[in-house]
This record gives structure tokens, sequence and C-alpha cells, in this order.
């Protein structure tokens, strides 16, 4: 948000403040007129006195130079060398010791020295005096700072000369306190007084035949245009009061044509632009909208084609500016400028921080900044009848007349206010007296009647509307701590239920407790990584969205997959860590034509590196596949998933050792050890295991599980050992003894899988432990053995099985 | 089977029992004697099938009486044994500072710890967690807030706009939210007042990161809309947040701000618990810490979602997630939070 800085000293010149400086900075922010801070010019004063001159003769070898002798209190006194012409036995001046960091008075006025003893044609010279560019005080170098001689000598010079400057953020709906004149007035709301407004030349419009024309084109665009013609102008410097609070407030002093409308701009918040009169074809001033094509050099050197919607100010051959944003070269005041066309507008702010955005300017200037919040109409002839007053003063300006082209004038803000809406809105009473009071010291015009307060906003207000408007202006008058604080009542509404993150909460539960991480990574990735996820750099996921104008590439495109994420903060955490175990749970954004992207949540784990480290009790341990199907599995029988399909590899993963898994035609996920080469890439270990679900599927899955009594009759146990050839997958045995099982069968556990000389080549051997119990009976020794015979037969004819 | 048989049997049984070593060996003996199937007692018993109806009763006596006399010898010599088992847990000592077998500890990350805290207080408030999209269009991230296009407070939020690979629609810009407003009004178009509701989420905003600032970061928004509510029962919530939040008895400040989709418009400070309000490093020196921005549902905003200015009012406020994280533990830099350093983490 626009930030201007408002020197206490100006601020003075319009309203009386009997309050410490604190407690104006705080009385302004809580009456919501932003105070970033409170910048103490002349806190960098370090080791810089009041000095008077003591003794001052020629530097016996050097005809430019002369020897100053400076006393600065306590009976010291040293003598520096210096080339300064207005010195004067007696002058009381800015002197700076040895040590003390003072502006390099030949440079930009920036950069800062610190000072040192230094021989000047062989004479040491101790420490400065100094001019008021090296004070940072202003532009000026030509000669020494003359002080007030009332000056105490010896005084730290910032006690005497520093000063507070109000750094304010504004809000963009208060344009009107874009310049010190509008804090003035907030500052005589808060405190209760009134505001001096600055000396103006009042104009007398019209009268300049064909000296000056003035036209608008876009009454849209630009509300109102207003111009003076002045003769003989002399440049020159501006005063060194001006300077100073040309400096202050943060602009540089250029010479008293500009420096003066850029004092007009910080005082009243309207920009002001000159125009070398002789140079304008017609001695015409228009508004209007850049033709086609058309080009225009401006003031920073570049040629620029004016795109369509570019306001311009133009005369009546060419563009001679961009209206509000940039003037142009030609028309531009040089030195020997002694007419000039002083313009001063509004223009429509949308407009220009559309064309400051197209032209790629952005808002840069202090002009542009503040046309871009539309400032009032009714700023204009004031700016122009205080600029003209200041370069009369200033500048020798002689008026030959002025013009106000305002095609429809829009009447102030009338706004009627029921009075109980106060209390209603606030929840605290206000009486109507206090209400009209603060309406008033805010300079609205107010009548009120015995139910409703009529406000009518001050010219300069364009953010006044409606009734809540000025109920703000109220409360902010009278203190918003004023507001009591209280509990709602009333009706509370009935929740809804929201299924999908309810269970996003629990797997973040469900993983928490199996030991794992949660990691929350940046959503935007570099679109780059996700031609890294498989071996051959093919997609894993749809081309993402990108952003416009991403900060940087490696966050320009919202992530189509977690797994990148999952990959960069594992690889940056095994830098350190032995093993890590993560998850994170977020929306991957996936493209749809026409709409918003479907945020689909996800969940993502990986598992990396060692599972235990080496201890006294054991050692070390690496993650291995099982470790992730443990994690699956667990999160499957937590949510009471059905059993799920599986088909083997998945992309980016080790073809062998990863599954796709579905239930019915839905997609749940993939799983299993990454593609060893992407692993690679990614300097990961090769043994890096990752499991992707969707949240979505899980939920569509999850059973609600039926509560169940603990079973009443025993169980018995057998214990097969089942041959089968290798290429037979453990499930497809598992299937088979379930199938056949017919309800019996209720848990299978593998105890043991064996391959070697006792099964032959080819073959592997499950030992199995099974579960055989009824529902409804304790199974006898015969039905249990009925029911293996089927399974052993089964396992056989299907699987082609033996039983050891 | 004859009387000497049993007496024998018994004998030797008590025998064996008062020499059995542990419980292991008492099973056996009790397997043996007394067992269902086979129990060499079991056996006698199944042969008084073989006596005669007068002879039965007098043997059966005789049986039972060497069964519970082998049933309590059995189960004094266990008692014995486990006496004496206890005897020595006196010297049976381990050394229990030897360091345990490691368990890896699993951790919500701050964020969703500190999102799910957030939501729970608003819940004992009546305000139900809702959730919207990141990737929004314009209309609900600003038209719809009563920011227009070129509207000046634009420049507020910094924004990053979205193309899709699919197709842009030159009227509909697609972004990526700057705030969790927009589900403001998209609350506001499904449901009727009273509407009580927070809405945690990740928001962008084009801007330079530093420990303070996120480019992408989280936020939480209250909306609550009915007939009645007031800027009061604004501060109320936000001050019973704060205290649940924070603790202790903490002061909530209200400052004028500017939002467009809010009128009046509050900035939400907290004394600082730091310092208690005496100004510390934490609250810059001010006694307060900033906490986001608030303020009464601007009639435009009300009407752009179908609600009827002239009968529903109500608040609207939002806060950094982040920020009451950090502000809780101590953490120096926002950017730790998505840099996700194990190192970190376990210190949250």
């Amino acid at each position: 948000m626009p930030l201007i800085k408002v020197p206490v000293e100006w601020l003075r010149e319009y309203v009386d403040i009997d309050v410490p400086v604190s407690e104006l900075a705080r009385l302004l922010h809580m009456s919501g007129t932003e105070v970033d801070k409170v910048e103490r010019a002349g806190d960098a004063w370090d080791r810089i006195w009041v000095g008077r001159i003591a003794a001052l003769e020629r530097h016996p070898d050097a005809d430019k130079l002369f020897l100053a002798t400076v006393e600065y209190g306590a009976g010291r006194t040293r003598t520096v060398v210096t080339g300064a012409t207005n010195l004067a036995v007696g002058a009381v001046v800015p002197y700076a010791e040895t040590g003390a960091k003072v502006r390099d008075g030949h440079g930009d006025g920036i950069a800062v020295l610190t000072l040192e003893p230094r021989k000047m044609r062989g004479i040491l010279s101790e420490g400065m005096v100094l001019s008021a560019k090296e004070l940072g005080l202003g532009a000026d170098h030509e000669g020494i700072l003359l002080l007030d001689p009332a000056l105490p000598v010896g005084a730290s010079l910032g006690d005497v000369l520093g000063e507070s400057i109000l750094h304010i953020e504004l809000q963009p709906n208060r344009p009107d306190c874009m310049g010190v004149l509008g804090i003035a007035r907030e500052v005589a709301a808060v405190t209760g007084t009134t505001v001096r407004e600055p000396a103006v030349d009042p104009l007398r419009y019209g009268g300049l035949g064909d000296a000056l024309t003035v036209r608008i084109d876009d009454p849209a665009a630009c509300p109102r245009f207003a111009a003076a013609l002045l003769t003989g102008v002399r440049s020159g410097p501006s005063p060194q009061w001006m300077q100073r609070r040309l400096v202050a407030a943060g602009m540089r002093p250029i010479d008293v044509i500009v420096d003066i409308t850029n004092y007009v701009m910080l005082e009243l918040g309207q920009p002001l632009h000159g125009y070398d009169a002789d140079r304008l074809a017609g001695r015409t001033l228009v508004a209007r909208q850049a033709a086609p094509g058309e080009r225009l050099r401006t003031l920073d050197g570049v040629d620029r084609v004016l795109p369509t919607g570019t306001l311009v100010i133009a005369d009546d051959r060419h563009a001679l500016g961009i209206a509000g944003i940039l003037g142009g070269e030609d028309s531009q005041i040089r030195a020997d400028t002694t007419t000039v066309a002083l313009e001063c507008a509004s223009f429509e702010g949308r407009g220009i921080g559309r064309s400051a955005v197209t032209l790629g300017l952005g808002l840069q200037s202090a002009a542009s900044r503040r046309f871009a919040l539309t400032l009032s109409p009714e700023l204009v002839p004031l700016a122009l009848a205080r600029a003209v007053r200041l370069l009369r003063e200033h500048a020798g300006a002689t008026v030959s007349g002025a013009i106000d082209v305002h095609p429809s004038p829009r009447p102030a803000a009338t706004v009627r206010l029921p009075v109980g809406d106060i209390a209603r809105v606030l929840g605290v009473d206000v009486a109507p007296e206090q209400a009209e009071e603060a309406l008033r010291r805010l300079g609205f015009g107010v009548t009120v009647s015995d139910d409703a307060i009529v406000a009518v906003a001050p010219p300069l207000r364009t953010d006044i509307a409606i009734p809540e408007d000025l109920i703000e202006e109220i409360a902010r008058i009278t203190g918003y701590d004023r507001i009591p604080t209280r509990i709602p009542e009333g009706p509370l509404p009935i929740h809804e239920r929201h299924p999908l993150l309810e269970l996003r909460e629990r797997v973040r539960d469900l993983l928490v407790g199996f030991g794992l991480t949660e990691t929350v990574s940046y959503s935007l990735i570099d679109p780059a990584w996700l031609t890294q996820l498989t071996s051959d750099g093919a997609p894993i996921a749809p081309a993402p969205l990108r952003v416009q104008n991403p900060t940087s590439v490696a966050q320009s495109a919202p992530r189509p997959t977690l797994r990148p994420s999952l990959l960069d903060t594992a690889r940056h955490n095994l830098r350190h860590e032995p093993g890590i175990a993560i998850f994170e749970i977020a929306p991957i954004y996936l493209p749809r034509l026409g709409d918003l992207p479907e945020e689909r949540w996800t969940v993502a784990v990986l598992l990396a590196g060692k599972a235990e480290t080496a201890t006294w009790l054991g050692p070390e341990r690496a993650y291995e596949l099982s470790d992730a199907e443990a994690i699956l599995d667990g999160t499957g029988r937590a949510l009471r998933l059905p059993r799920p399909e599986r088909s083997p590899g998945a992309p980016g993963f080790h073809p062998g050792r990863s599954e796709e898994r579905k239930i019915g035609e839905r997609h749940l996920g993939v799983w299993g050890q990454l593609d060893p080469r992407v692993a690679e890439r990614w300097d990961l270990p090769a043994e890096t295991f990752v499991i992707e679900l969707d949240l979505a599927a899980l939920l569509e899955h999850a059973g609600r599980g039926a509560a169940t009594a603990p079973p009443r009759y025993p169980a018995a146990l057998r214990d097969l050992a089942i041959v089968v050839e290798e290429a037979r997958a453990y499930d497809e045995v598992r299937q088979a003894i379930v199938d056949s099982g017919k309800g019996l069968v209720t848990s299978v556990t593998l105890l043991d899988l064996y391959r070697g000389p006792q099964v032959g080549d080819g073959h592997k051997s499950f030992a199995v432990r099974l579960v055989f119990r009824s529902p409804d009976a304790t199974l006898t020794d015969a039905d249990v053995e009925r029911s293996l015979k089927r399974i052993t037969g089964k396992l056989l004819h299907q699987l082609g099985a033996t039983i050891r | 089977m004859s009387d000497a048989d049993l007496a024998g049997l018994q004998r030797d049984a008590l025998a064996q029992i008062g020499a059995a070593a542990d419980a292991a060996a008492i099973e056996t003996l009790r397997h043996r004697y007394l067992g269902r199937k086979d129990g060499l007692l079991t056996a006698h018993l199944k042969s008084l099938g073989a006596l005669s109806p007068t002879e039965r009763p007098a043997a059966g006596l005789a049986i039972n009486a060497a069964k519970d006399s082998i049933e309590a010898a059995l189960t004094s010599r266990l008692a014995g044994l486990r006496a004496g088992t206890f005897d020595d847990l006196g010297s049976d000592r381990l050394d229990l500072s030897l360091p345990p077998r490691p368990i890896r500890l699993g951790r919500l990350h701050p964020i969703s710890a500190t999102m799910r805290e957030v939501s729970r207080i608003f819940a004992t408030m009546g305000f139900e967690s809702v959730e919207g999209p990141e990737v929004e269009w314009d209309h609900y991230n600003f038209e719809a807030l009563n920011i227009p296009k070129g509207h000046p407070a634009r420049d507020k939020f910094n924004t990053l706009w979205i193309s899709n690979p699919l197709g842009d629609l030159a009227e509909r810009p697609m972004l990526l939210r700057t705030h969790t407003s927009p589900m403001q009004v998209r609350v506001m178009e499904t449901r009727q007042p009273p509407v009580r509701v927070i809405v945690p989420g990740r928001c962008y905003r084009f801007e330079a990161t530093d420990a303070y600032h996120e480019s992408v970061f989280f936020q939480f928004e209250g909306l609550a809309i009915d007939e009645h509510l007031t800027m009061a029962d604004l501060k109320g919530v936000l001050y019973a947040f704060a205290r649940a939040a924070f603790g202790g008895e903490r002061r909530i400040r209200f400052r004028p701000d500017y939002f467009p989709f809010t009128e009046p418009s509050a900035e939400i400070a907290i004394d600082c618990f730091i310092c208690n309000g005496s100004g510390c490093r934490t609250c810059g020196g001010s006694g307060w810490l900033e906490m986001g921005g608030s303020g009464m549902v601007h009639p435009n905003v009300l009407r752009n979602a179908g609600y009827d200015p002239a009968r529903y009012q109500g608040f609207a406020f939002g806060c950094g997630i982040e920020r009451v994280h950090m502000l809780r533990s101590g953490t120096p830099d926002i950017r730790l939070y998505e840099q996700n350093d194990l190192r970190f983490l376990e210190t949250t």
C-alpha cells in the first residue's frame, strides 16, 4: 500500500500539535491512519555538533582553501581545512568530529563516509564543517549550512535540528490523505482542533484566448483538466526550507519549477505537470486516447508504442506524455524555459492502474501511485492555485491566465444514517450528539433529525457512500476501544458433516500412529520436476496448471502429484537423517476443461534409509518393501477397506516391485519401490518406497464396521506346508484357501517361505497356519478334517500345489 | 483293578508330585494321573463300569478320594514352587538406565496441528469447519467481495494468476486465492442464516519471502451471519479465541483498518502474552501482536451472495495459521514450516 513520509515540522504548518510526537503517532494509528514508524531525522548524526567559527584564515599554501578554527563547546576547538567561501568568524555551523559519519557531498548524497584526520596541503584537518547535502538535509553543496546563530554552541546537532518524520501506510480508499494537508485534517479531527489551509493565489479562469487551450476528449478517463499559463519563470534552486521538506519527505530537489510541483503534490496529494508552453503545438493540451500505433519517447528515454486504452496528454500534433504515469521528452521544462503551461488534472484511477500494468511500468512514481487511487476532482483548482502562488513567490512567475474544464461535476455524497443503525452495527450506543461531533470534526456537513443523521461528505472524501461508511467514521473518532466484547446469542446453525475431511484427519492420525512424520510442502513446484519422475521422463500426471506470473520457476506450477515434493523433502533430510518415514496429505491440482481444476485430496508416504539404527539391542535394519505394505495394509484394515485388486507395476516405480490397487473400477492408488533410476536422479537410496492413495477413493470404500460380540465357540488350528511353482503368488494360495474354506477359515497366517532342496528347483513352499471357527457350534475334528480336505483338493486342482 | 493298585498309584503320584521341580513338571503329572482321556486315575474311573452295582459305590468313593488327594497335592506343590520362585525377586535386578529399544515417533506437522486446534476452539462457539478451492475464479476472490477489476485495493492482494493447459477463458480469469475470504461468498450462496463457519486453508500471494512472509501460507477465515450480530460479537468471539489459544487474561484491541469487503473494518491485535503488554522483542516493543483483519460483512458482499442486507448482517475475520503457531512456539522463521527439515519438525 502507498507509503508516505510526513515530517512533523511540516504538519505543524497546518495544525497545532500539543501532544508529544509518540502520542500523535498513537492517536493517528488508533484512528485508522497507520503509522508504520516514526523516523527521527538526525538520529544518524553522531559526533556532529553545533559549532562556531572562532577564527578564519587563508591556507598558506593553497589559494582556494581556508583554515577555520571551530569551537564546539567546553573549550573544545579544532582546525579544519575547507574550500567553502560562505564562512565568517562568528558563523554558527554544523561541525563533524573525526569518526563521524556524513553523506558524501560530491556523490549522489546517499553514500556515507567516515571522517578521518587528513592532511590537506600540509595542514592537518580534523573533522569537517558541513553542507546541507552532507547532513542529508538537501541538495545544496555550494556552501556550508549556516545555522541559526541563537543555537547553543556545543549542543549535539541532532538535539537541536533533528526532526520527526511519520511513515504512514495509507489505505487505498483514502486518496485524500496522500498529502501532508490530508494528514493534518486527520490530526485536527483526532485532537479536536482546526486546520489552517495553505496560502493560494485565487485564479481567474478564462481570458487566455489562443495562448493556451485545454480540451477533454474522454471525460470518463479524465473528468477534470485545469491549466495555468505562467510567464517569466526563472529556473534555479528552490528555497532551503522547501528543499529540506522535500528531502525529509523522500524526494530529491531538482530545480524550483519541478520542486514546486513536487512540493504541492506532497502537500495536497495532487500531482501537477509543467510543460514548456512554447513547445506545445497549437498551444493546446488535450486529454485523449492514444491513436492506434501512436509512438512516444518517454522521459526514461524509451521509445514506446502506446497500446490501445492508454490515455495521453497531447498537443495539436502528438502525444506529450502518458496521462498520470510518465511524461514525454519533447515538451519537458528546460533550463531556458520561461513560459510554463502547468497541467493539473484528475484521472480515473482504474485506467491509470491498468495502463501502468499494460505498459510494464507499474505504479513506480509518486504521481502514478496517487492517480491510481482516483483523486477527488475537487483537488484540481486548489492544487493549481497553490502551485501558482509558490511559482510567483519563488520562481518569479506571472500568471497569464487559467482554464478549468470540468464537464460534469459530481455533487458531494450525502448519506442518511438512521440513528439506531450505529448500535445495530457496533453493538454499543453512541449518542447522536457525539456522532454528530465526530463527523463535524472530519469536515462533514451534518444535520440531525429525530431518527437520522444526514451527512454531506467533505469534497475530498471520495470513499463515503453508505451508512456503514459513516458508522466507521464515527467509531474511529469516538474510539474502537469503546466497542465491548460479547458472545453471540441466537440459534446455532446445524453443522453439516464433511466425510472426506473427517477421513483425511483419521488417516493423518493413523499414519502418525504408525510412526510417520507429517510434512507440509509448497503446493507450487518447478514443472521440470515432473519430467524427473520416470526413467524416460514420461509424465506420471497430467500437464499441470501454470502460474502466469510466478515468483520463481521453482514455484510456477500447482502440483498435479505429491511425489516430487516428497522426493525433494526426503533427499534434503537424508543428508542428515539415517532414515526417514514421512507423509503428506494435500490436494493435487488436475486441470479440467472450462472449469476450476479438480483438487484431489491425496495421501503420499515415503520410506527410505534405515528403519532402525544399530544399538546394543540389535543391528541396524533398512526399510524394506514389507514396511511400506504394512502401512498400506494397516490403513486398509483401520478403514475397513475391502481387499483390493492388484495389478503389477506403476509408472515411476520398480516394475517388479510395485502395484496399482483398485476396488472394482475405482483406482485407489499405487505403491511400491521407486524405480531405482529415478531414486538415483533424486539422490535417494535405491530402496526408496512410496505409497500414493486417493482419499476420495478410500472414503468411497471405507467400511462402517458393524459391532459384533466376540465369537462364542473355540477355534481349531491347523498348519499346512504347500509347495507351488515359483510363479504362483502367495495371494493365489491364500485366496484358494479362503474360497474353499467356506467361511470356516477365519485367518491364514504365513509362517514361513522356503526355497531349497526339499522342494526342488522352481518351487517354493508356504507354511501357513489356518484358524477354523464356526459362528454356530464347536467344530469337531471331523469338521476340520473335512474342510482341510476340500482346501488341499482345491490347492491341488487349481494351483497344482502339493502338500508336504 | 484292585484297591492295592489304587493305593500304589496314589503313593507313586504323591511321591512324584513331592519331587516335581517346576510348574511344567506339575502339569505333566496332572496330565499323567488326571488327564481326561488317558490319565492313570481316569482309567480306574472308567473301570468302575465293570464292577457289580454293589461294589461300585465303595470303589467310586475310593477313587474319588485318591483323585482329591492327588489334586490337593498338585495344587499345594505348585503353590510351594511359586512361593519359592518369588523369594528371589529382591535380588533379580536389571540396569533400568540402559537405553530402551528406539521407537519411531510420528508427528503431525505444526500447521496441521494448529489448524486442528483453531477449528476445535471455534467449534466450541458453534463454528463449523468448511474448506474451499485454492484455485479460484477472479469472481469469488475479488468481484463478489466488492473488489472490481482495477480497484486500487487489488494492489493489497498481489495475485498469482493461473493459466490452464486445456485453455483459458478470457472472461473468467483463474487465480490462486489470495485469502480464504472467497469462501464467505461460496458459503452464503449455499446456506441460509444463521451461519457460523471457520475456513482453514492455503493462500497465495506474489510476495518476496522473508522470516515473516511467505508467498504460500495458511489462513483461517471466520464468518458469522444472523439478524443481530454486531462488532461487539466479533470482538467477543476473537477475545474467546485469543484466550483459548494463547491463555491467560488476553485483551483484544481493534484498530480501524480497510478491506473492501467489510465495513466497518478492524485490525485485530492481542496484548503480547510474552510481556503482558509491557513491550518486548516479540511484539516489537508495542505490547500488541497483530493477528489479522476483520469487520462487518459489507452490504454489497451480502447482496452479491444473495442475502438481504436489510435483514441479515454479520462479521468476518481472517488470521494466519503460521502466525498463531509462530507466536506460541517461538518459531523464528515462517519459511521453516514448508522446508520440512525433520530436525525442526521434531521440536514443534
